[in-house]
Order: C-alpha cells, then structure tokens, then sequence
C-alpha cells in the first residue's frame, strides 16, 4: 500500500468520526432541550404564548411541528440548522445566530491568546525546572505550582480584580473596551489582562508539569550522555536534543487541553463580564434560552472537536515516527 | 561411613541465630517522613471542626445580623459578616459540610457510573467497544462547564443532591476511559474464563474479578473527583447556577463575591476561598500519596 492511499482513508476516516461527533452531539443537546421543563412554545413565543387562546396555541404547535415524533422534530432542526436557522433567541428576540456570531471572535481572540500564551509559558517554565532539577528553584516551583492547580479560576479572577482593579486601578475589572474606546487596541488590550491572566494561571502549571516530566524522561536517554560526551552545554542539549524529542508530546498535549482552556475562557469571561460566547451561555442558560444554549454547545464542541483533529494530523506530519507505527498498525 | 560426630564440625556462619539482629528500631519522625501528614491534619481538623459546626459557629449561620452588615474581622465575628449580615466563621464550618457532602456524592456517581461503563466497554465485543468509547471521547472532548450549563439550567433551582447529580453525570469520562483500558488487559485472562464457564454473571465478574484489578490505578482519579467536584459546585453557584444564597456552602458564600467586590469587603471572598483551596490541596495530597504507595506495591510484584 502506497503512502498517499494511506492518507486518503485515514483523512476520510477522520472526517466521517467528525461527523459521527457532530451527529451524536446534536442529538444529545436536542433531546436535553426538549426534555427541559415548560413549554417549547414558550421558547420561540415568549410571554405572548400566556395571552393566546387553545385554538392559537393548537394551530401554533402545527405550525412548528411540535404535534409529531420527536425525531421528526429532530430531523427538521437539524435541516432548519444547516440553513444557519437555529430558531429565535427567548431572552434577545432576534435569531439566536445573529445573536452568538459577532461574539465568536472575541472568545477567539480571548481563548487563542491564551492558549499561545500559555503554552510558550509552560514550555519555558518546563524547560526552567528541567535543567535545574530537584534544585530549590524546582522544588520551589513544584510546589507553588501544584498549590496553584486547584485555585478556582473564578476565585482568582474576583481576586485580581479586587487588587488590581479597585485597590490600584491599574486594569479594568469589565467588559472588552470602554465606552466609545471600541477601536483602541491598548484599551483592548489592557481589557485583556486580568483574562489572560485567570486563563493561564489556571492551566499552566498543569501543562508545565507534564512538559517537564517528559523532559526529565528524555535527559535519562542515551544520546544526551553522547551529546555531553561531545562536550555539548547542558542548556544546549536541552534546546536542541531533548525539546525536539519531547515536541509530539507537547502537540499531544496541546489538543487535549483545548477544551480546558475554553472551558476557562468560559469562566474568565463570565468573571470579567467579557462579551463573548462564555458570558452568553452562563447568561442564557440561567433565562432557560434553550434555543442560544443549543447554538453555543454545538459551536463549542464544533470549535474543540475540528480543532483536536487539525493538533492530531499536525502532529503526524512533525513525528514521522507515529505515522510508522499507526500505519504498521493499519496493516494489520 | 564414619558416625557424623558435631564435636568435630564447626557450623560455619550458623551464629546468625544466635546473635540478636539488630532491628531498626523507626523513630515516631522517621516513620512519618514522606507521609502527607499535615495535609491529614489539617483535613481532620476541618472535617470534625464541619461535623461539631453547632458547637465552634458563634453565631447562627443562618440568622440575619442586620446591625451588623460588612463587618471586617473584629472580636465578636471572628471572621466578618457579610452583605447580608451572616456570621462568616459559623458559616465556614456550617458550609464545609455542604461543600464536602457534595464532592462525596458526586465522586460515588462518577465511581459508578465511570466503573460500570468501563467494564461493559471493556468486555464487550470490538464494534460496541469502539461505539461506547468514541461516546465517552465525545463527552470528554466537550468543555464539562457548558455540559453542566445545559443540563443545570434544564433541572431547574438547585439543591444538594441535584447538583452532585449534575456534576457526577458530567464528570465520569475520563474514569470509564481508564476503567475500560484496565479491563481489556485483564478480559482474556484465565480465571475470567472459568468464572465464565462457572457460569458467573457480569454482575458477580465485575464485583469480584474486574473491580479488585483496577482500585489501585484509579484510587487517585476518584480521589482527585473529590475535589473537582467541590471546585466545579463553587464555580457553578458562583456564577449564579449552583446552590441558591440559603443554601450555605463555601461555592454560595462566593455567590456574594461579586457584591462584596463593589463594597471591597476584601473577607467575604478570602476567607470561603482560601479554605477551598486548602481542602482541595489536602485531598489531593492524600490522594497522590495512596497513588505512590500503590505504585510501590505493584513494582514489588
């Protein structure tokens, strides 16, 4: 069998289970919507279903075929969903995609800077207590790290604010920019901050930990006594040698957290009060928008299955060592 | 053959018996060295100060003292009171039990439920296996926060077992995933086949042969759901989700964060937190030890 067959069938195979993902997914978030208490009608109606008479509402629930099976429903949503209509928004009154869309790119840019942040971060730090291992700096670290782990993020988030924000007025404690400030990118950015800040703190020693135990393992490998034997300097061998072995590691890592760090996107925001798809899913999930809370589940899962399947398919074309082993694992 | 008389023979290297070897007598401090033993003391004494909360709390945790709004720390409220006039040292000890009585309940769902979907999914056949497994990626590759946003927002106001619930029906992927790899080494083993033509039950396998197998590699995940789960309650009545304000917990007293911010109560948000962050700490010491020293055991083997 020839390489480029191999890639073919592996890339279909990765686009049918995103599919299969995305199918799964929608049926779940469909059927938990549905079972939530009260009325659909209430949903795409609001208040002025209180006010129609049994006849209205009877028409009404032909009309959005809520009389027949609910897989029909589903069948229908899903149809209706692939139009980009994903039915009215209960709190906001418009459709519920006008309403997540202009917020898309704020969590983007908010969840992306992070991300890149951190993993520069949690790399440096690993690299850091690597090459001085078991020395006070790691110990040190180590322990304040593994103490960091289990701050909640929203704890530390009002935290900061309480400091930062209302005891020194360095940063902003709310929202993207002030008030006619909307083009201002260093008001943005000071907006950014205290965000970033959460997001990172929250994760990055986690990552850092992970990243320096594969270090640890590779310096116990046999081509760094070589490397030294050569008479290679340690911090040398540790960027040149032990990082490069240690990178599909790091993509590894890398695709597995990202539904963590959106998931602390999600609280950073709903902390700072930040617009973005966090904010308005906490939002609308204590209004009971079914509808909005549907729209911003799929995207999610969208967003972090389509973006752990891009991190895998990286991390075959860096590691030609993988590809060997899944493709003797193929033949079989 | 001459007689074997022991007057001639000298038994060489026999007088180990004889001389008394001399035991290593462990001191009180070496036998606690490496121990995690302030995490336990400090988790003892949180937990019995949260069962004899009636006897430490000064004050009713529940009662409204209205002269006495946003106190700071002084001699009669040891730990300040509240926007709402509440008596936060009572209310620590009070809420503890709350907090930790939710991070039990909702690590014995995710035990269950995390052991039993691993187990059918490891000793079923190839095609539901897979099917079972990409499910459970699935729900673990979805931000858990927005899973629980979903499912608190459909049942409604929350008390203490919905929302252990909530976080216990959310929280089970990563133990199956794990449950499911230990099963699979184990499936084809031989005393799993004869207690398969014994004509044993998946019930009894599972109790019996699968579950004693696989406690050691997952003591530190279920451990560890402990306090994840006493996170995930803070973080969800913080944001207005979780328990409702009357309900105390350390995750509702947090609730008023977002107030006390406005009156830079500095107490009202240390205070919860920092015993939050110091029961999660302490189980999690815990729990990484039992991990080294299963770890241990099975080297020895």
């Amino acid at each position: 069998m020839n390489e480029k067959n191999i890639f073919i069938k592996k890339t279909t195979y990765r686009i049918l289970g995103f599919v299969f993902a995305m199918l799964i997914l929608s049926i779940v978030v469909f059927y938990f919507a549905r079972l939530a208490p009260g009325d659909p009608l209430q949903s795409f109606y609001g208040d002025s279903v209180e006010s129609m008479t049994a006849k209205e509402l009877q028409a009404a629930r032909v009309r959005l075929g809520l009389n027949e099976p609910i897989f029909i429903q589903y069948i229908k949503w899903i149809e209706n969903a692939f139009h980009g209509d994903f039915g009215l928004s209960l709190k906001y009154k418009i459709p519920a995609m006008s309403v997540v869309s202009p917020l898309i790119g704020n969590t983007l840019v908010l969840g992306g800077t992070a991300y890149i942040l951190m993993f520069i971060m949690a790399v440096l730090l690993a690299v850091a207590c690597a090459v001085n291992e078991d020395s006070v700096f790691d110990r040190l670290i180590c322990k304040t790290g593994t103490v960091s782990y289990y701050v909640p993020p929203f704890w530390l988030g009002i935290l900061l604010v309480l400091i930062f924000s209302i005891n020194f007025k360095w940063f902003p404690s709310s929202g993207a920019y002030d008030v006619g400030k909307a083009n201002d990118i260093i008001n943005r950015i000071k907006h950014m901050v205290l965000p970033l800040v959460v997001m990172i703190m929250s994760h990055l020693w986690y990552y850092a930990y992970m990243i320096r135990n594969k270090l640890l393992d590779e310096v116990r490998k046999d081509y760094v006594l070589l490397a030294k034997a050569k008479g290679l300097k340690k911090s040398e061998i540790m960027w040149k040698h032990c990082l490069r072995n240690a990178l599909p590691t790091i993509v590894n890592i890398m695709a597995i957290s990202i539904p963590h760090v959106l998931s602390g996107t999600y609280i950073a925001e709903a902390v700072f009060n930040y617009p973005g798809l966090g904010s308005l899913s906490i939002e609308s999930a204590k209004y009971h928008d079914y509808n909005l809370l549907m729209l911003l589940v799929l995207i999610t899962g969208f967003l972090v299955i389509f973006s752990s399947i891009i991190a895998k398919t990286i991390n075959e074309i860096i590691d030609p060592r993988m590809k060997e082993t899944e493709v003797s694992a193929w033949q079989k | 053959m001459a007689e074997i008389d022991s007057s001639k023979f000298r038994v060489v290297g026999a007088e180990y018996k004889t001389i008394e070897p001399i035991i290593n007598k462990l001191t009180l401090r070496e036998k606690l060295k490496g121990k995690p033993i302030f995490s336990f003391i400090i988790l003892l004494a949180i937990i019995i100060c949260c069962i004899f909360s009636g006897k430490i709390g000064n004050h009713n945790p529940s009662g409204f003292y209205l002269e006495n709004l946003n106190n700071a720390p002084n001699s009669e409220f040891y730990f300040g009171t509240d926007s709402l006039g509440r008596d936060i040292f009572s209310m620590i000890w009070y809420g503890g039990r709350v907090s930790i009585l939710i991070g039990l309940l909702s690590m014995a769902i995710i035990t269950v439920i995390g052991i039993v979907y691993g187990c059918i999914s490891g000793v079923s056949s190839e095609k539901v296996d897979a099917f079972m497994m990409r499910t459970a990626e699935l729900g673990n590759s979805i931000p858990t926060l927005l899973l629980i946003l979903l499912i608190a927002s459909i049942t409604g106001k929350q008390n203490v077992f919905k929302i252990s619930f909530v976080i216990g029906i959310t929280g089970w992927f990563g133990l199956a995933r794990i449950v499911r790899s230990e099963v699979r080494q184990i499936r084809n083993s031989e005393y799993l086949m004869s207690a398969r033509t014994y004509g044993a039950g998946f019930g009894h396998i599972m109790i019996f042969h699968l579950i004693p197998n696989f406690v050691s590699p997952i003591m530190f995940v279920v451990v560890s759901s402990i306090s994840s789960s006493m996170s995930m309650e803070a973080t969800l009545s913080f944001l207005g989700l979780g328990l409702p304000v009357d309900v105390i917990s350390w995750g509702s007293m947090l609730s008023l964060a977002n107030k006390a911010l406005l009156l830079n109560t500095w107490w009202v948000i240390v205070i919860p937190g920092f015993f939050l962050i110091l029961t999660l700490n302490c189980i999690t010491n815990l729990g990484s030890f039992f991990r080294k020293e299963t770890n241990k055991i099975h080297s020895n083997l």
